[in-house]
């Protein structure tokens, strides 16, 4: 880039301030940091790869992890088996009203597995495979809504997504039989998390790259017009989850940073570092970090006198918020820099508490309260 | 001094590196004699435009001339600017210089003086106006601004009256006295003898603004009235005297014009309290108070005269003049309002001027790769002394009774003692920040310290100055000569100290800057102990770190810690005076180097390069932008939470490296010393001294033996 194309994003920035940049909102009230996260409960061993949890009809847990499906019961969800194995990895859940469990299978699309294991497949839609599939929610009437994060990558390629700066994914509904899929929204900041609101009547929809949650009212197999409900927040979200009394929980997988947001403005640097350097050296978010000396390293995160600073810029973080219908933050977990449960990718309400999946530490956590304090 | 860091890279890369019209920008701005640039520029832009335009504007003659015209209005704008300086404002310069030209004409030519006692009369007249002034806003504190407009009107109003009353007079009366003449029209050196005086006065009033007592609480009360009565400075007096001195300065005005003009004209000095406002503000005298000098203001009413003047030769009308007057005094106002503000500001958005830095490729660390640089958890486990006892001690060293000192960021030198170091005393408190240490052979503590220079502690811990200074480079706007950053000091075998000053442009609280900078800001300095001279020997060097006299004693280590190289300069034989890369593909940002019992060398590795920060360090646009778009906590750093020490061997071949891979124990490591089959390890942020057991090492072995004593392999 030259000088001339650097000037024209300065004016750019000072004619229209509310384009695409806004400014990093900063964790203050009900964001205000805590060590919620890092006190919760852990069921059970470690869990690697840990990325989304759905609620069965029958009151058990599902838990996505690497190329497979866990079932965990009992109290506290210790008891574990295998549900399901794929050939790819298995990402998002949802738990179809008629019994069977819906799994996005990375490079695959969408199966839905009953009680016997018996699996059906959505792999196509439109005229693009569906290799992306991020989240899934199915409507109280059978219908079938898929996010499809990316056209150009696969979801364990997300850190190449969000620099490549990628506006390709997708929004897909069908029918209870996997049947008649349709493109509905095209051309989305990678979507990442689908969730039935609480009233059973409008669709949420997170988009990671554009750190947005959206709603529109459902339609049958259709969707009414897409309204922002918090369209910049200080992570990027992942997945979602209706709350008891209203509004919703959202996961955020990492914060968003002054370093990662100028990295993203700068062509050249981000090119050069794509091309020359690997994935997990990069200067990206990150679900973990601290454990490579390779990682790149901020000024404010030189340990002092031997103790991280929790204040630290965050490479890998880990933050649960509740919002209202207005999309306010009205409540928050995190696991500050330093902390042991970041990369946090889905988060559910159960009958026994609220149980959150840190994909970063590869842990499903529990916080019996609810998440409320 | 050729010898450079630079001098290993391409001549275009080390042209970027040296030179940036940016930098030389930012250093300027910083100079208090850049301030009236503009003015200054716009003074001889005028004067070469008029040269141009008008026929004869550039001899010899026109300058004579121009100046004898000039030298009343410089010595009106002068009291104008002393009177802005000092924080008011004096409206009736104008018509006091006036009333004094009357003053003069009337001791002349009705009382008929002789010309000493006219003159000395009239500036007695100039100074008790200035005296009404002084008092009314010096004592009684009314508002400069009104009090000397209504002496405007009022001494205004009475040289028209006297005017009036003695035109006839002054018409006919005529006095032959030679030396009135010579005020009239007299040269003194081919000069003007009115402009020769006012260049006297210029000169005794520099010295008198910048150099004096008085000069400095005028400046004072003008940029802060209410702070210079805090200090107790005697507000009232300055504020009269300088009103006073105003007047005076009008008077000699007045003087010189009534010489030269020997008219009452009452338009004598109309508008003169504008131009000179104007002028003085053109200059570069802040209206605000308390900024300007001498020299502003007549570089400020030169543009006014010459603008006057020149307008005038050229046929253009006086209101068309009288209005551009305006318009520059309304620009100038203007200019010097943002000016004041953001100088500061703009200074700090261009001070850092990111390079491209001549990286060399970095190994792989792979675990078990059997590479030298191989990560392990060698240092995971290492014994802590001292811990939460110390703060940051950068360097450690152990004396002959096996003590143990660390150099902490409070500016203390801590010692460590008993069997297992358990008794802490605060060695020496030197203030600044102590980074390296040695002993010298009478066991004295010789420390770097950062913000100071080098000092030393006597076993009696007595504190004492090494030095603190070196010699200025001639070519450079930054002061070099001050020790900004001491960092690493060694001392040869006869006496002399060398010791790396990292930056000469950051201090140790922004000494990250120079990482992210990455130009050769530091230096390699060398105090002799027999002549008490300090020298720089190699100028321009990347963040020049630890330094190591080599065993031979036949030359130096110098360890660069944005490079990532370690250089041998070499002090004898037949490369003397040569630098040359001793270590070239270091994995991290290096630190110290010391000795090892074997004839071997230790490395301690701050920072490990990342790839990330690597790629930024060769695009240094995108560090300048960096720079300019985050917060400084978000900066790209190297990766400063991992501890890793090197063994490296004489001729450059790294043996092996004991590791902290992820900074468990010992991050942001700086420094190591053997002592006695150990390894003890400090660093810059970290809150213990480490310890491991060597294999294999020489168990008495020490630092103080292998420079001064026994164990020697300089003299074999």
């Amino acid at each position: 880039m030259g000088f001339f194309t650097y000037f024209l994003r300065d004016m750019e920035q000072i004619v229209f301030p509310k384009r695409e940049q806004n400014a990093i909102p900063s964790m203050d009230g009900a964001l205000s940091p805590n060590d919620r996260l890092d006190g919760c409960e852990v069921i059970g061993e470690p869990i690697p790869g840990a990325d989304d949890v759905a609620v069965g009809g029958d009151g058990a847990l599902y838990v996505s992890a690497g190329r497979q499906v866990l079932r965990l019961s009992g109290d506290g969800y210790r008891e574990r088996k295998l549900f399901a194995s794929f050939e790819g990895n298995a990402g998002g859940l949802a738990s179809h009203p008629d019994g069977r469990l819906l799994v996005c299978v990375s490079g695959r699309g969408l199966a839905a597995v009953d009680g016997t294991g018996q699996q059906a497949w959505l792999n196509q839609a439109g005229d693009q495979p569906l290799n992306c599939p991020t989240g899934v929610a199915a409507a109280p009437d059978g219908s079938i809504f898929v996010s499809n994060g990316s056209n150009r990558n696969t979801p364990e390629d997300w850190a190449t997504d969000l620099m490549q700066k990628n506006r390709g994914g997708r929004l897909v509904a069908c029918g209870p039989a996997l049947d008649k899929p349709t493109v509905l929204l095209r051309d989305l900041a990678y979507p990442h998390g689908l969730a039935i609101a609480g009233d059973g009547k409008n669709l949420l929809l997170t988009e990671s790259w554009s750190h947005k949650v959206s709603t529109a009212p459902l339609q049958g197999q259709g969707i009414g017009k897409m309204m922002a409900v918090n369209s910049n927040l200080p992570g990027y979200p992942a997945r979602l989850a209706p709350a008891a009394d209203g509004g919703f929980w959202l996961g955020l997988f990492a914060l968003r940073t002054h370093l990662v947001e100028f990295v993203l403005r700068e062509d050249d640097f981000r090119e050069e570092m794509m091309r020359t350097i690997e994935p997990r050296h990069w200067v990206v978010p990150a679900l973990a970090s601290g454990g490579d000396c390779l990682e790149p390293m901020q000024f404010g995160s030189i340990k002092a006198l031997g103790i991280q600073k929790p204040w630290a810029p965050a490479r890998s973080y880990g933050l649960v918020a509740r919002l209202n219908e207005d999309g306010d933050v009205v409540e928050s977990l995190h696991s500050r820099v330093g902390g042991h449960h970041h990369g946090i990718t889905a988060v559910r309400e159960t009958a026994q508490g609220l149980v959150i999946v840190s994909k970063g530490s590869g842990r499903v956590l529990l916080d019996r309260s609810g998440g409320r304090q | 001094m050729s010898m450079t860091t630079s001098n290993m890279i391409s001549f275009s890369q080390r042209l970027r590196a040296s030179y940036s019209p940016r930098l030389l920008l930012s250093e300027l701005l910083m100079k208090q004699w850049f301030e009236p640039v503009i003015p200054f520029l716009l003074m001889i832009g005028l004067l070469v435009y008029f040269a141009i335009a008008i026929p004869g504007y550039a001899s010899l003659d026109n300058f004579q001339s121009l100046m004898r015209l000039y030298a009343e209005f410089g010595f009106v704008a002068l009291g104008m600017a002393f009177c802005l300086i000092a924080g008011g404002i004096d409206l009736s310069v104008g018509a006091n210089f006036a009333l004094c030209n009357f003053a003069a004409l009337f001791f002349l030519l009705v009382m008929e003086w002789p010309a000493w006692l006219v003159a000395l009369a009239t500036l007695g007249v100039g100074m008790a106006i200035g005296a009404i002034n002084g008092i009314l806003i010096g004592y009684i504190k009314a508002r400069p601004f009104l009090t000397t407009l209504v002496t405007l009107i009022i001494l205004r109003a009475s040289v028209n009256i006297l005017g009036e009353k003695y035109a006839t007079v002054f018409a006919t009366n005529s006095v032959e006295n030679d030396a009135w003449d010579f005020l009239g029209e007299g040269f003194v050196l081919g000069i003007p003898i009115n402009a020769a005086v006012l260049i006297l006065v210029l000169l005794v009033g520099h010295v008198f603004l910048s150099r004096s007592r008085y000069g400095w609480h005028l400046t004072a009360i003008g940029a802060s009235r209410k702070a210079a009565r805090h200090a107790g400075i005697a507000v009232e007096r300055m504020l009269f005297a300088t009103y006073v001195l105003s007047g005076a300065l009008c008077a000699a005005g007045g003087i010189f014009y009534a010489a030269r003009q020997a008219s009452a004209d009452s338009r004598t000095g109309v508008g003169w309290e504008f131009s000179a406002l104007t002028a003085v503000v053109l200059g570069g005298v802040s209206l605000a108070g308390g900024k300007g000098t001498v020299w502003r203001a007549m570089i400020g009413a030169i543009i006014i005269f010459a603008l006057t003047n020149g307008f005038v030769r050229m046929g253009i009308p006086g209101y068309i003049t009288s209005g551009m007057i305006g318009v520059i005094l309304l620009v100038a106002v203007g200019i010097d309002v943002k000016w004041s503000k953001n100088r500061g500001k703009a200074v700090q958005k261009m001070y850092v001027n990111p390079a491209q830095v001549p990286l060399a490729p970095a190994p792989s660390l792979q675990r078990g790769s059997g590479s030298p640089y191989a990560q392990n958890d060698r240092l995971i486990n290492a014994e802590a002394i001292g811990l939460d006892r110390v703060e940051g001690p950068e360097d450690v060293i152990l004396d002959r009774q096996d003590r143990l000192y660390g150099a902490t960021r409070d500016g203390n030198v801590i010692r460590f003692s008993g069997p297992n170091f358990e008794h802490r005393e605060v060695f020496a408190h030197i203030g600044g920040r102590p980074l390296g240490m040695q002993f010298d052979k009478d066991e004295n503590l010789i420390v770097a310290v950062a913000g100071m220079g080098v000092y030393g502690v006597k076993p009696n811990q007595e504190v004492f100055k090494v030095t603190d200074e070196t010699n200025r480079t001639w070519y450079k706007l930054n002061d070099d000569s001050r020790l900004r950053m001491a960092d690493d000091l060694d001392i040869a075998p006869d006496g002399k100290i060398y010791f790396s000053d990292c930056t000469t442009r950051y201090e140790m609280t922004t000494n990250t800057l120079d990482l992210i900078e990455g130009r050769p800001n530091g230096r390699l300095v060398v105090y002799d102990p027999a002549t008490r001279k300090t020298r720089t020997l190699i100028s321009h060097f990347h963040f020049p770190n630890g330094i190591c006299v080599s065993h031979d004693a036949r030359s130096i280590l110098i360890a660069s810690t944005t490079l990532c190289k370690v250089y041998r300069y070499w002090l004898e034989g037949e490369k003397k005076g040569e630098l040359e890369v001793l270590l070239d593909q270091i994995p991290g940002n290096c630190d110290n180097i010391n000795r090892a019992s074997d004839g071997t060398y230790w490395l301690a590795l701050v920072g490990i390069r990342t790839p990330a920060f690597d790629l930024a360090s060769r695009m240094p646009g995108f560090r300048l932008r960096m720079v300019k778009q985050t917060p400084i906590d978000e900066w790209l750093a190297p990766g400063l939470n991992h501890g890793c020490v090197l063994k490296f061997t004489e001729s450059g071949e790294v043996l092996e490296s004991f590791w902290d891979p992820t900074g468990i124990s010992h991050s942001t490591l700086t420094s190591m010393r053997e002592h006695k089959g150990y390894l003890y390890l400090g660093g810059l942020e970290n809150n213990r001294i480490g310890r491991i057991k060597l294999d294999g090492a020489d168990p008495t072995w020490t630092g103080y033996e292998a420079y001064w004593g026994n164990k020697r392999r300089d003299k074999a």
